[in-house]
């Protein structure tokens, strides 16, 4: 039985602006020690489906819709609160983006160590921080006991990251989930967290979740990889097999849109035209139709799902020979892939079915309209500043009241 | 790519479209939305009617009354019976907002101009101007509140002139560190830095980009200084540092006449109260409501 | 820290000069002749000369302000020109009053004020936040003496269960040691004075603090909320701890930094508006003192207690920014 099951896991977040589909049916599975990337664009759904797993959506507007998410043989989405709580923390871990603003700034390292360890083992404070030093030397914090005392800022960004490793493995989890765990730090500093987390969850035999936009980062740490677009999973397979045979036109266009050192003297960047889907629609057809060039007209009715690509029955879903599925009607071949774009003669992409026009972003949506509550939660994946203010003005201060004594 | 055109990124548009608007008619339309704002502007227009027409909707004159009728409850000829000379206290609420409309925006006026004055000068400048500024503008708020107001008219002597430049005084600091404020976080923006790159001159930054971009939080706070300073003009008066009986009604003044006779005579006290109160909710419940519609941010 | 407070109390040296000018020309250039003027029009000739020669009005303006500032630092504030009172003395025994009824106005608008904002934030968008959001509106826009006069008329006039003015029953014979009524009864080891005393406190306090409790409900709630919605409060909640703790520990120990800034103005708003307190209910501190001053025109009471107030609320500010960098170790270690 594998570690973790999602099943169809289906999140919608209740909005003033409507309802947000934000995960449409996600189903995968991990073993325990295996590491799984999850890669995708801002506001693909990624954040939100592990946030679902360890239930911490924003409330009350994020609610889990539908599915089962299975962890040691538990159904996550109904057990009591109190139960969850004694999951999170020692079971599954997570490590967010932002180390700068992911640790309270107001409390010493050792109280938010400390508080971990004791909300979970029965030790005594003295005990709890013994474990923290040990903690903190793990993850190669120099002088370990001397920083305990020492409040975040006193840290680098990096430093400040590996405390957020430390207390993420402090109960040794069998599932850390690490979201976007190196895209606020320097590129130097990014490798150097990367191998931690690699050597230490291959250490502690830790299955690992590493949520990412960036395909370089899973490249060399994951052993499999899922693709998210507009909540769905469009293509899945081990990390080697889809770098080497990339096969949904996303995976395609994802690899084509970033520069890479190997690249062929004189092969252009291809960016995906386009953004992606207003998440405010109930998705119909393939999600990446609208922007994709291999489209044929079943794309924009009816989304296929995944299929294991050689179309053999039994699929595999976890480990070293899981099966490389993709979700596309109209797969690129293994020479489109590597050129970015179709290159059969005389084909076209479908044009829209009449009265669909607006898919292409002449919608009635924006991110703008989403009001501040997208924004929050997608905040730590979106490069976009949610709510520009409007030619930088400066905004009048809080509502400060004034007190004359009168 | 095989894909057709399609527009500009998501998150140029937005921005764009609001700016091609304008910021005031697109915040404009954001107060007609907010319904506390909406309430606020009703009460600040019943207030503004009622002192422009107080001549017309007073059934008596205000200074008129005979000791016969004095410490009348309300009646169907006095609403809100009669005070302790026995004048009509309804007329002398009505003429009572055109003191404190008058009294009210006069004050806010010359403390918005003379506190804009220094803070432009302190964040345009900048430098020991600034330095010498706002130290004066610390000194003038380590006076709590009122205090700094009743010394200065127990200096002037006591009133309604004197109360409108005190209660100026006291908003002074608070408008200079306003305005410096929003100017000294201009001076970082984005498209300061880039009027200056391309060799904008100091003046021409400030008057064309800064200035007027500062002005934002500047007409919030006067519209909630507007509620403060009817507070504390009344209160003055409820000091005894108004203007003294035989004049024009003054809502604290009338006030403090009447806490001899809260016992026979509550009404004396209740009327010009709600009067004040409702006055301020109206200008506090607008400033919160422009406040809103100004901050982009602010759009639930 | 201790290198803080030390910058804080040099920046404080300024304001407390310029403070001093002012206060110096308050009284030294009034129009016409200062002492005449301090003195009234029909003072004899010696009492304005000595009046001019305890000013030092025949000396240059340096040398007057030097007289002053040396007077103050000596404790001299120069005495009552209706009783000739030495007003250090006047000053001692009527602050302990104004003291009382500003701290009674504090515990109040802060214990009620801060639970309010908590309750509003965490149950935001609902009818009770909107419920705190008005009563923080109508607080916000009812002046002390509107609110004072009203408790009176209800409380003291219709219900008669509270007393309308005064600090303590003028029956009761209280022998005044410190001044500070709550403390002389219990001195006495008569409680009955001490509830007798709180329950004359109770009126004024709440129409003093019922502004600050306004602003302070409004801030508390708008700082739960914000901080509510940081990164590190999600982390605190991965990391398995309970509700309670999360809230009491993880939210509320960055939501107190805001509070306490607005906690410290306050005791401005709390020290002006104690003016206009003590006059509705005849409560004897030092704010009645300056009104009636005022009425007197009796500058130097009005100059010095001007002075007081600006120095009591000169050190809750520097106490505030203490409490604030001890609160938040970005400051502390800053």
């Amino acid at each position: 039985m594998a570690l973790l099951s999602v099943e169809d896991l289906v999140v919608r977040f209740r909005t003033h602006e409507g309802t947000i589909h934000a995960v449409n049916g996600v189903t995968f599975e991990l073993e325990e020690g295996e590491r799984l990337g999850l890669v995708g664009e801002s506001g693909c759904g990624k954040s939100v489906t592990n946030l679902a797993i360890i239930r911490l959506l924003p409330k009350p507007a994020g609610r889990i819709e539908g599915g089962r998410v299975l962890f040691d043989g538990q159904d996550l989405t109904v057990l009591p609160e109190a139960e969850v709580r004694d999951i999170r923390g020692s079971d599954i871990a997570m490590i967010f983006q932002d180390p700068m603003t992911s640790l309270n700034p107001v409390l010493t390292i050792r109280e938010q160590m400390v508080e971990t360890i004791q909300a979970h083992r029965k030790v005594t404070k003295a005990e709890a921080e013994k474990r923290a030093v040990e903690l903190l030397a793990m993850v190669g914090i120099p002088k370990a006991a001397d920083r305990l005392k020492d409040y975040p800022h006193q840290f680098s960004g990096g430093m400040r990251q590996r405390v957020m490793i430390a207390i993420a493995l402090a109960l040794e989890p069998k599932l850390l989930i690490a979201d976007e765990p190196t895209t606020a730090l320097d590129v130097t500093i990014q490798a150097q967290v990367l191998d931690l987390l690699r050597n230490l969850t291959t250490e502690q035999g830790t299955a690992l979740v590493l949520i990412t936009h960036d395909l370089g980062v899973v490249a060399g740490m994951t052993q499999r990889i899922n693709v998210m677009y507009a909540g769905f999973i469009v293509e899945t397979a081990t990390t080697a097999d889809l770098f080497a045979h990339p096969s949904h036109p996303y995976t395609i266009g994802l690899l084509h849109s970033v520069p890479r050192l190997d690249a062929v003297e004189g092969e252009e960047l291809i960016p995906i035209e386009g953004r992606p889907p207003d998440m405010r629609r109930a998705p119909t057809g393939c999600p990446f139709a609208p922007r994709c060039a291999w489209r044929l007209e079943a794309c924009w009715a009816d989304n296929p799902g995944l299929r294991a690509l050689s179309g053999e029955e039994t699929v595999v879903t976890t480990g070293e020979r899981a099966t490389h599925r993709s979700a596309c009607h109209n797969p690129p071949t293994a020479e489109e892939a590597a050129a970015g774009r179709p290159l059969r003669a005389g084909f076209t992409a479908a044009p829209p079915p009449s009265g669909a026009i607006d898919e292409l972003g002449g919608t009635t949506a924006n991110i703008d309209d989403f009001g501040g509550l997208v924004a929050a939660i997608e905040a730590e994946e979106s490069p976009i500043e949610p709510f520009p203010s409007a030619a930088g003005l400066p905004l009048p201060p809080e509502p400060e009241r004034r007190n004359d004594g009168i | 790519m095989a894909a057709p055109a399609i527009p500009a990124g998501r998150s140029a548009r937005p921005a764009e479209a609001r700016a091609s608007r304008g910021l005031w008619s697109d915040a404009f339309r954001r107060l007609l939305r907010n319904g506390p704002a909406l309430v606020g502007l009703f009460l600040i227009a019943l207030f503004v009617l009622t002192a422009a027409l107080a001549p017309v909707i007073a059934p008596y004159p205000p200074l008129a009354g005979s000791l016969a009728d004095r410490l009348q409850p309300p009646t169907a000829e006095h609403w809100m019976g009669t005070d302790m000379q026995g004048r009509d206290e309804f007329s002398r609420v009505i003429f009572g907002a055109q003191v404190s409309l008058v009294a009210g925006v006069v004050s806010v006026v010359m403390g918005v101009t003379i506190g804009g004055l220094i803070g432009a000068l302190a964040g345009g400048i900048g430098g020991k101007v600034d330095a010498v500024l706002m130290r004066v503008v610390d000194v003038m708020l380590s006076i709590p509140g009122i205090l700094l107001a009743i010394g200065i008219v127990a200096w002037l002597d006591r009133g309604l002139p004197q109360i409108m430049f005190a209660v100026a005084m006291v908003n002074v600091p608070i408008f200079a560190r306003i305005l410096r404020g929003s100017l000294l976080s201009l001076r970082e923006a984005d498209y300061v830095t880039a009027s200056r790159s391309v060799g904008a001159s100091r003046g021409r930054l400030l008057a064309r980009h800064m200035l007027p971009n500062s002005l934002t939080p500047l007409i919030v706070a006067a519209t909630l200084a507007l509620a403060t300073a009817i507070i504390d003009v009344a209160g003055l008066g409820f000091l005894g540092l108004g203007p003294p009986d035989p004049r024009t009604p003054e809502w604290g003044t009338m006030l403090t006449d009447s806490t001899k006779f809260l016992r026979q005579a509550p009404w004396l006290i209740i009327f010009p109260g709600v009067a004040i109160v409702i006055t301020a909710i109206g200008f506090n419940l607008l400033g919160d409501g422009l406040r809103e519609s100004l901050d982009p941010r602010m759009k639930r | 820290m201790i290198k803080y407070i030390v910058r804080r109390l040099i920046g404080a040296i300024p304001v407390l000069i310029g403070l001093s000018i002012i206060l110096f020309a308050f009284v030294h250039l009034l129009p016409g002749d200062p002492a005449t003027a301090i003195l009234g029009q029909h003072a004899t000739p010696e009492r304005v000369a000595k009046m001019r020669a305890y000013l030092g009005l025949d000396l240059p303006l340096w040398q007057q302000y030097l007289m002053y500032v040396g007077g103050i630092l000596q404790g001299d504030f120069g005495s009552s020109v209706i009783n000739n009172q030495p007003l250090l003395k006047e000053l001692m025994t009527r602050f302990p009053a104004t003291i009382e009824l500003t701290l009674g106005a504090m515990i109040y608008a802060a214990g009620v004020g801060i639970p309010l904002g908590r309750y509003a934030a965490r149950h935001a968008q609902g009818w009770s936040d909107g419920a705190v959001t008005v009563i923080s509106l109508v607080g916000i826009s009812i002046p002390v003496f509107v609110l004072g006069l009203t408790l009176q008329y209800i409380f003291a006039v219709q219900l008669d269960v509270l007393p309308a003015a005064g600090r303590i029953d003028p029956r009761a014979n209280l022998q005044i040691q410190s001044n500070f009524i709550l403390i002389d009864s219990l001195l006495m080891g008569r409680p009955d004075l001490f509830i007798d005393g709180i329950s004359h406190l109770i009126l004024p306090a709440i129409a003093l603090g019922s502004i600050p409790l306004a602003i302070i409900a409004r801030i508390t709630r708008a700082s739960v909320l914000d901080v509510s919605n940081e990164d590190h409060v999600r982390t605190a909640r991965a990391k398995g701890l309970t509700e309670r703790r999360v809230d009491g520990r993880h939210i509320m120990r960055n939501a107190w930094l805001p509070v306490v800034t607005v906690l410290g103005i306050q005791v401005g708003g709390l020290l002006a508006g104690a003016v206009i307190t003590e006059t509705v209910f005849a409560w004897g501190g030092v704010g009645r003192f300056v009104v009636e001053a005022i009425n007197n025109r009796d500058y130097l009471v009005v100059q010095n207690t001007i002075l007081i107030f600006a120095l009591v609320f000169l050190a809750v500010n520097l106490i505030v920014d203490i409490l604030y960098a001890f609160l938040n170790p970005r400051i502390r270690y800053a």
